[in-house]
């Protein structure tokens, strides 16, 4: 290893350093604002640690690691989401009584899987990034130990990933039987020499995207996500629905990318079927839900459905608007969705989840900020113009045209008018009158430090909404190194 | 001083915007003055404006104020072109205009919408200088939509009795009806000559388009739909009278001084247009003849007063019409201004009669005020002279001209036109007759103000001496050769006319040497009368061609057939919902065999495909 491959791993390396200094502190002093501060120094380390990365992109750092523009931007969009999360995090368990302090640590190893899932060229890479991501999740969505719910999350997220892992790890061992390969490259140098697909290829890959459909919620695989969704603290919702789920994506693309299995149809017929199903299923899962946090799971596994109109359009036109619209659309889909579980968060008091609808009953009278927030970020993820959701979702049409996919277009089509049903009725509900003796939940825990944070996630989702021209010109610059 | 021309339409809108933002918290005082003198300052400026345009030698002055749209080669600017028509029109909207402000601070005086009133006044004052001033089609096509909402505001202004709403919403929709015509045509217009100037129009469509020919002649009748629809003529007459609804001031502004006379000005502007197409030309001659007979004997049979002015008024831009018909372009805006001060006021006066009357309208529940209310007598006498073209009076002078000129085009519609004016002759009498002789019924308590008074006189000695006021039209219109040799004989016909007319209302109504009630129980006359009263029936049969029609099909659809197929799709969504989310049943086992078979189905989907 040179010290070229030293710098473009020094993101992943810094963050790891921060993740032992929190433990370190916590072995000395139990502060959780300390704690706290200390893990976002990580992140903003690590941070700018990616601008000299940038520098000496791309490497490839052993053969396990590649670190490319198209990984480092994905890196940058996680660790603010993460650090983003970590101040609603803050927030929320501040005055929550017990031993909090570790939470920070398990979102810097979470972050820490994610850095890696995005940057893995290798089976080995996916696997590690994956598991790290997803053992520190089990403890985070139990966190509040005392809750049943989030236990009964917890454990049902542990089983079920851990089946999901065992697929996945037996569709790596089914390619590697066939190609005898573990890198992608190398995946892709056997797949081009021989063309036609043999049964154990398509079912290792399909059992790897068993693996992976599990983790993005799409349709067959998707039954956990609700129930995970609304046991988990909001903050930690907003943390799977957007970095452990946005990582898996990233990964998912970089992947078909590289081998070039955009070459075998029978997989995008698989992944047709599984849009439409998610796109379908997904609105109709949450058409007349009354729980704001099941809701969002369902809105978001729609979403996934969405995201993979794009992709599939990959394979019929060039894979660098198709990666573009990808990122695009990921991009609103952190902005929006971490915004959405910001409002649910600080609404939240740690004892009570806002999760029934009746809660938001006349918000925009009690506070009127909050559901201005929230407004908007419903309207993002139902695609309303002028914000970057309305952008991202142009984007996908953009794509499944030029690809000539009518039919999936037709049930995006079809998805965003149920989609505006439900997303549209929140904010009705938001926007009633309050009963004269409805016993007002009391002040809760609003921190400056999410009201902060919201206030400049809806500024970004406006500004992309309608001057999306810088954003867009660095996401092409990066799909344009996707390999 | 013609460069001020920008400020004139636009004190009144600043007046509109701040009585509606503001108005409800002003003080009453405050705002008539902010009403009134928004319309008072534009008065101002259009009479320095009028001394210095007509002392001076260009016969057109243009101001461009700013870019409205522009694409393409599609342009519409805030642009004003001053002529000594759009003058003409300037004195009439500011200057009557004003009168009736002042006028309506009495009147309105204990109206709990006091400064809504104000508010949609000055709106309408505001929109119709711009359409007057408009040097574009799109420009005009705006104040002229604007002046259709003030009218629609304000004939509803008493919203709380649905009557008066669904007149409103009749004048509206009627007046819609000809605004499409007119919308169309202004595309027409546009895609053949690519432009939006009326003046570079006017002079494109002269030189591209042979007389007669298919172009002019639609362009001219699409637009003659707009001025039939405004104008409220025949066939789209019967929102007037039912238009009466709002408060008398609005009547005398809107509903006959200036708003029903924008069709008239319409032709008028684009006559260069009409005289490419003759035979819509003469469609605007008999459309006037047929509308000031009809209206003229409609007005007869009426007992309500302000339906008598209403029905009276389309009778009057009848005449406009049949001038326009016949080239007699400078006579009809020369009547269009004398009917402005006469109609405004015999409109406030009927509005005084009916202020101490408490909102009596029937003329026959009055009389005898002759006495009671002498400022309002003498109003009625000077407007009824007027109105009914005796001689000396401003109305004379115009519709003398008018009738001359319509003998040179054609001595048949000369003869309609002079029936027409003895049928005025009658109406106009047996109004004044029935109200203000005869045994006085009701004492009168109260006084007309000085708000009321003042506007009255000032409209009189406008109504009586108008008729030397000559706007020089000559730089606009072509002159019409035809007009100077009319026969003597003609001449004395057509001023004995409305003699007669007096003569027959002397006879019914004050010497009561025949009897009208006698009169009007005739078999044949009380069909007749039923058919003049209700306005020759057009109501009834729009009701029975369109409006039964069309209910009858909604009444057929009225449990939305359409709508069921998306009642169909909102069902299946919420059974469809049903149907999977049972399939979330929070068991762990379940989820995990779901994810096995889940998986199982992807792989043999991945096999067979």
């Amino acid at each position: 290893m040179n010290i070229n491959q030293l710098v473009a791993l020094a993101p992943i390396i810094t963050l790891s350093a921060a993740a032992i200094a929190v433990m370190l502190a916590i072995a000395i002093r139990r502060n959780f604002i300390l704690i706290s501060g200390i893990a976002a120094c990580g992140i903003i380390a690590s941070l700018l640690v990616l601008g000299i990365a940038w520098q000496e992109s791309p490497v490839q750092a052993t053969s396990l690691i590649r670190i490319d523009e198209y990984a480092l931007f994905f890196m940058a969009l996680l660790l603010l989401t993460g650090l983003a999360v970590l101040g609603f995090c803050h927030d929320y368990f501040k005055n929550r009584e017990g031993e909090n302090e570790e939470l920070p640590l398990l979102l810097l190893t979470a972050l820490l899987g994610a850095l890696v899932l995005v940057a893995s060229s290798h089976f080995a890479a996916f696997f590690l990034g994956l598991e790290m991501l997803s053992i520190s999740l089990f403890a985070l969505i139990s966190y509040p130990l005392n809750q049943t719910r989030s236990l009964e999350a917890a454990i049902k997220y542990l089983i079920l990933s851990g089946a999901s892992s065992a697929f996945l790890l037996m569709g790596m061992a089914l390619i590697y039987s066939q190609s005898g390969e573990l890198t992608f490259s190398g995946i892709g140098r056997f797949i081009e020499i021989r063309p036609a697909m043999n049964i154990m290829i398509l079912s290792g890959v399909m059992l790897i995207l068993a693996g992976v459909g599990f983790k993005l919620s799409l349709v067959p695989f998707h039954l956990w996500t609700p129930d995970v969704y609304q046991g988990a603290p909001a903050p930690i919702t907003a943390f799977i629905a957007t970095v452990s789920k946005g990582a898996v994506f990233v990964l998912l693309l970089r992947f078909f990318i590289s081998t070039n299995s955009y070459a075998y149809t029978p997989l995008l017929t698989v992944f047709s079927a599984i849009a439409v199903l998610s796109i379908m299923g997904g609105n109709l899962l949450a058409l007349l839900q009354t729980n704001v946090k099941r809701l969002l799971a369902y809105s978001s596994i729609a979403h996934m459905g969405y995201l993979l109109v794009a992709f599939i359009a990959g394979g019929s036109i060039a894979p660098a608007l198709a990666v573009e619209s990808v990122t695009f659309y990921l991009v609103a889909y952190f902005i929006t969705t971490i915004g959405a579980f910001g409002v649910v968060s600080v609404l939240s008091i740690s004892q009570a989840e806002a999760g029934e609808i009746s809660l938001y009953r006349g918000l925009f009278w009690r506070k009127p900020w909050l559901a201005v927030i929230f407004t908007l970020m419903l309207l993002s993820l139902a695609g309303i113009p002028l914000t970057a959701g309305f952008i991202g979702k142009f984007y996908i049409f953009t794509s499944g045209a030029d690809g000539r996919l009518w039919g999936l277009l037709l049930a995006v089509i079809a998805g965003s008018g149920l989609g505006l049903y439900y997303y549209l009725r929140i904010i009705v509900v938001m926007s009633m009158s309050i009963d004269v003796a409805e016993n007002e939940p009391e002040a809760s825990s609003n921190g400056w430090v999410s009201i902060v944070t919201l206030a400049v996630l809806s500024m970004l989702l406006v500004c992309f909404g309608i001057y999306p021209n810088y954003l867009v010109a660095i996401i092409q610059f990066v799909s344009y190194s996707a390999r | 001083m013609t460069e001020l021309l920008g400020w004139v339409p636009l004190f009144p809108f600043l007046g509109f915007l701040t009585l509606v933002l503001a108005g409800g918290r002003l003080f009453k005082p405050l705002i008539a003055w902010i009403g009134i003198g928004s319309v008072g300052i534009s008065a101002l400026l259009v009479c320095l404006i009028g001394v210095d345009f007509l002392n001076g030698t260009v016969p057109f002055y243009r101001l461009l104020l700013g870019s409205w749209i522009a694409m393409d080669d599609l342009s519409a600017p805030f642009g004003f072109y001053l002529d000594a028509l759009s003058m003409t029109m300037l004195f009439v909207v500011a200057g009557v205009g004003f009168l009736i402000h002042v006028y309506s601070a009495g009147f309105m005086e204990s109206d709990p919408g006091y400064a809504r009133f104000f508010a949609y006044m000055n709106l309408f004052v505001s929109a119709m200088l711009v359409l007057v001033l408009a040097d574009n089609l799109v420009l005009l096509y705006l104040g002229w939509e604007g002046v259709g909402l003030g009218s629609y505001l304000l004939i509803g202004f008493w919203y709380e009795d649905p009557n008066n709403g669904y007149a409103a919403r009749k004048a509206f929709v009627m007046t819609r009806i000809g605004d499409t015509a007119m919308a169309l045509g202004l595309f027409l217009l546009f895609t053949q000559l690519h432009t939006f100037d009326i003046q570079s129009l006017m002079r494109l469509a002269t030189g591209q388009w042979a007389p007669g020919t298919l172009l002019p002649v639609a362009s001219a009748a699409l637009l003659l739909g707009g001025a039939v629809g405004k104008s409220a003529q025949l066939p789209l007459q019967t929102w007037l009278p039912d238009a009466m609804a709002g408060p008398t001031p609005v009547s005398a502004l809107i509903h006959a001084a200036t708003m029903v006379t924008a069709g008239v000005y319409l032709i008028a502007r684009t006559h260069d247009l009409f005289l490419l197409a003759p035979a819509v030309q003469f469609a605007v001659a008999v459309i006037g003849t047929i509308t000031l007979l009809i209206a003229g004997c409609a007005a007869l049979a009426q007992t309500d007063i302000k339906r008598i002015l209403a029905y009276s008024t389309i009778s009057q831009i009848g005449y406009m019409f049949l001038a326009l018909g016949v080239g007699a372009w400078s006579a009809a805006i020369f009547h269009l201004l004398t009917h402005a001060f006469f109609k405004a006021l015999l409109f406030l006066a009927a509005g005084a009669v009916i202020y101490c009357f408490h909102h009596e309208h029937n003329i026959f529940k009055m009389g005898g005020l002759r006495k009671a209310m002498p400022l309002t007598f003498w109003s009625f006498i000077i407007g009824g002279a007027a109105l009914s073209a005796l001689p000396f009076t401003s109305g004379f002078y115009s519709k003398h001209e008018i009738l001359l000129e319509a003998y040179a085009a054609s001595p048949g519609l000369w003869a309609a036109g002079c029936l027409g004016a003895l049928i005025t002759g009658i109406y106009s009498f047996r109004l004044i007759f029935v109200v203000f002789f005869g045994t006085q019924s009701r004492t009168i308590e109260k006084g007309l103000g000085l708000s009321m008074s003042v506007p009255l006189l000032l409209l009189a000695i406008l109504a009586l001496f108008g008729g030397v006021l000559q706007i020089p039209l000559d730089s606009v219109f072509p002159v019409n050769p035809a007009s100077s040799d009319a026969l003597t004989l003609v001449s004395v016909i057509t001023i004995a006319a409305p003699f007669f007319g007096l003569l027959i209302a002397v006879l019914f109504y004050l010497t009561h040497t025949f009897s009208s009630q006698r009169f009007a129980n005739y078999g044949w006359a009380r069909p007749v009368r039923k058919l003049f009263l209700s306005g020759w029936g057009f109501d009834a049969l729009y009701d029975g061609l369109l409006v039964q029609p069309f209910t009858s099909i909604a009444r057929l659809n009225k449990n939305d057939i359409v709508d069921r197929l998306y009642l169909a799709l909102a069902w299946l969504g919420r059974e469809l919902h049903r149907m999977i989310s049972a399939a979330q049943t929070g068991r762990v086992r379940w989820y995990a065999s779901s994810l096995v078979l889940g998986t199982v189905a992807v792989i043999a989907l991945g096999l067979l495909s």
